[in-house]
């Protein structure tokens, strides 16, 4: 179980001078300028859970992952994870978690593949046996047979990354932390790794905190999301709530010879209308709650000669963005009102 | 399935280590072309440091009372232990630092100093064949003497482990630099410039000015090449030879907790501004 509660984390640089002199000046001077990367942030993710991270560049996720891995000490406020609190006790913590930073690499670059696990099985006290088994597993299911006796100089993105990984479960530790484990994969390669989490939640009960700008990962892996800004959090809950909570709307596109641009149907409302063609295109937008589909539908079957129709949810990505860039026109939104499963809100 | 959560046992440590020895000596040996051009470069080292001082004293028995014979063999042994003492690392404790991968190795159940301490080791051990070539050739040519008694063969043996630990932490310390810096070429540079000077590896300190000398005894450097090495060529050893290596052992002590202060700032500062 991870558990944060309060989190703060300020970063305070020294003030750089202006005028003659800065540089000596801006030396001596004592002045210092504070920014808080992490502001009160509280959350639990109970054994098992995979939940995801997210928020624009900036917004605190790796320095609350830092946090977590014990890598930074908090400014205030208590973290433990699986019973141990991660700054206070790095050695012991070391083997419960295990950790992906996706643009950097832990393995060492000079040397075969092989050699960083032979290595990080033995920085980790795993027995021979242990070891075979697992990496066995491993290059099993990651398909790393072919470049394992590989330089770690050489290989593609796609595999470091493999590697990247199965160095931090090797171990098999309870807690796994992967911050952006696929930036910059082709699609096949994320798939693998998606795939790969998710197997390893499900066999294992890993549980599994993952920051990505992906998308698409979090809504293969994650029924939770935590989204956070500006070091504080927006929202913590299902992904399901997320998309009621903040886009309660679904979407009609239908195609028709014509479709005036002054229609009005009601309790729907006309997005967009392009041409297609020698038809016009139209999406038309509405809230279940109001009517229910099949009613909209009629009412749009009803209104013009339709050719062709297609209802479609707002993706999750709508959603994040609508979130993302919401912010600072509206009031901050209230933490997430959501639902089950949301215990950060205290 | 999952590790339990508790530290490593001694036993675990010490496999740890060994393998971390194994791994950074192989990683210099990764670099054939490297360990080649290591070779060759250590065995010319000795030649023609062989060929320098032996026409420096140009058949005089001796140069400010110090013997021909003793002057090459201690600047041919000084080419040795330089090359063993200061070995180039690819893969440090800088390069860690520089790609981030310090982070990982902070939280790992084996603290990252004793860690570092052994691929140090490691990369000796990579320097081990050049050494040991030039050491073949240093023979074949005579330019290695025996030692100027049993008693300061065996002493010298002591004093070369101490003065090997001394560049060890000393090595070690120096590399924290990076942790403000971040880079560190320029300042490892002058630091090995400094330290083969001041150590009497290049120049015995025996040929030096008086005052220099002075200053250069005062300093670690001089406890890693320099003490073992005229404790070598030592007809006469005695109580000075007690004195210089328990000199060597305070040093030892000294920079340790040095390291030991340096290592607490370094990692504060890795902690408070993240990896």
């Amino acid at each position: 179980m991870i558990l944060a509660e309060n989190l703060v984390k300020e970063f305070s640089r020294p003030r750089r001078v202006e005028g003659r002199m800065s540089g000596l000046r801006s030396f001596f001077s004592t002045q210092k300028i504070t920014t808080r990367a992490v502001d009160d942030i509280s959350l639990r993710i109970d054994d098992g859970e995979i939940v995801g991270y997210l928020g624009p560049n900036g917004a605190g996720k790796s320095t609350t992952i830092k946090m977590l891995t014990g890598i930074l000490v908090p400014t205030s406020g208590r973290i433990e994870v699986e019973g141990i609190v991660p700054w206070k006790d790095r050695r012991t913590n070391a083997r419960t978690i295990g950790a992906v930073f996706g643009q950097r690499t832990q393995l060492w670059t000079d040397l075969p593949l092989r050699e960083s696990f032979d290595l990080i099985a033995k920085l980790y006290g795993l027995s021979p046996e242990d070891y075979r088994r697992s990496l066995d597993v491993f290059v099993d299911l990651l398909d790393m047979g072919p470049f394992l006796d590989t330089a770690v100089r050489s290989l593609s993105l796609g595999q470091r990354m493999r590697g990247d990984i199965v160095a931090a479960m090797l171990y098999r530790p309870p807690v796994l932390y992967l911050d952006e484990p696929t930036v910059g994969l082709d699609v096949v390669a994320k798939a693998r790794i998606r795939d790969f989490i998710g197997e390893q939640n499900r066999s294992e009960g890993t549980t599994v905190l993952l920051t990505t700008h992906d998308i698409s990962d979090i809504e293969q892996l994650a029924r939770r999301v935590i989204i956070i800004d500006e070091g504080r959090i927006l929202y913590d809950g299902g992904l399901d709530s997320l998309r009621a909570r903040y886009a309660p709307f679904r979407e009609i596109q239908v195609s028709a010879p014509e479709i005036p641009e002054s229609l009005e149907i009601e309790a729907l409302t006309l997005t967009t209308l392009v041409p297609a063609g020698e038809e016009m295109r139209a999406t038309f937008r509405f809230d279940p709650a109001q009517i229910p589909a099949p009613a909209a539908i009629g009412r749009l079957t009803a209104a013009l000669e339709i050719t062709d129709l297609s209802s479609r949810e707002p993706s999750v990505e709508d959603v994040i963005r609508r979130i993302y860039t919401d912010r600072g026109i509206e009031p901050p939104v209230e933490p997430a009102a959501a639902g089950p499963g949301a215990p950060g809100q205290r | 399935m999952s590790a339990p959560a508790q530290r490593l046992s001694a036993p675990q440590v010490r496999v740890a280590l060994r393998a971390s020895v194994g791994h950074a000596a192989r990683s210099q040996f990764a670099f054939r072309a490297s360990t080649w051009t290591g070779i060759v470069a250590c065995v010319l080292q000795v030649i023609l440091v062989h060929l320098v001082w032996t026409a420096v004293y140009g058949g005089r028995p001796d140069v400010a009372g110090v013997a021909q014979v003793d002057a090459v063999t201690y600047a041919v042994l000084g080419v040795l232990t330089t090359t063993l003492f200061q070995p180039f690392m690819f893969d440090s404790l800088l390069g860690r630092l520089r790609t981030g991968a310090i982070a990982f190795d902070v939280m790992r159940p084996v603290s990252a100093v004793p860690v570092a301490l052994a691929r140090q080791l490691g990369g000796t051990i990579a320097q081990l064949p050049a050494a040991v070539a030039a050491l073949v050739v240093g023979l074949a040519l005579g330019a290695i003497a025996l030692p100027g008694s049993w008693a300061s063969g065996l002493a010298c043996l002591l004093s070369l482990v101490l003065g090997f630990a001394i560049a060890l932490i000393v090595n070690f310390t120096v590399g924290l630099v990076g942790f403000w810096t971040l880079e560190t070429g320029g300042a490892f540079l002058i630091y090995r410039m400094l330290a083969q000077f001041s150590s009497g590896a290049l120049i015995p300190l025996w040929f030096m000015p008086d005052w220099l000398t002075g200053i250069l005894t005062l300093l670690p450097f001089s406890a890693q090449v320099f003490v073992p090495l005229s404790i070598y060529v030592d007809r006469d050893p005695g109580w000075h030879t007690v004195q210089a290596i328990g000199l060597q052992a305070l040093w030892i002590a000294i920079l340790l907790a040095l390291a030991a202060l340096v290592w607490r700032r370094a990692i504060r500062r890795l902690v408070i501004f993240g990896g």
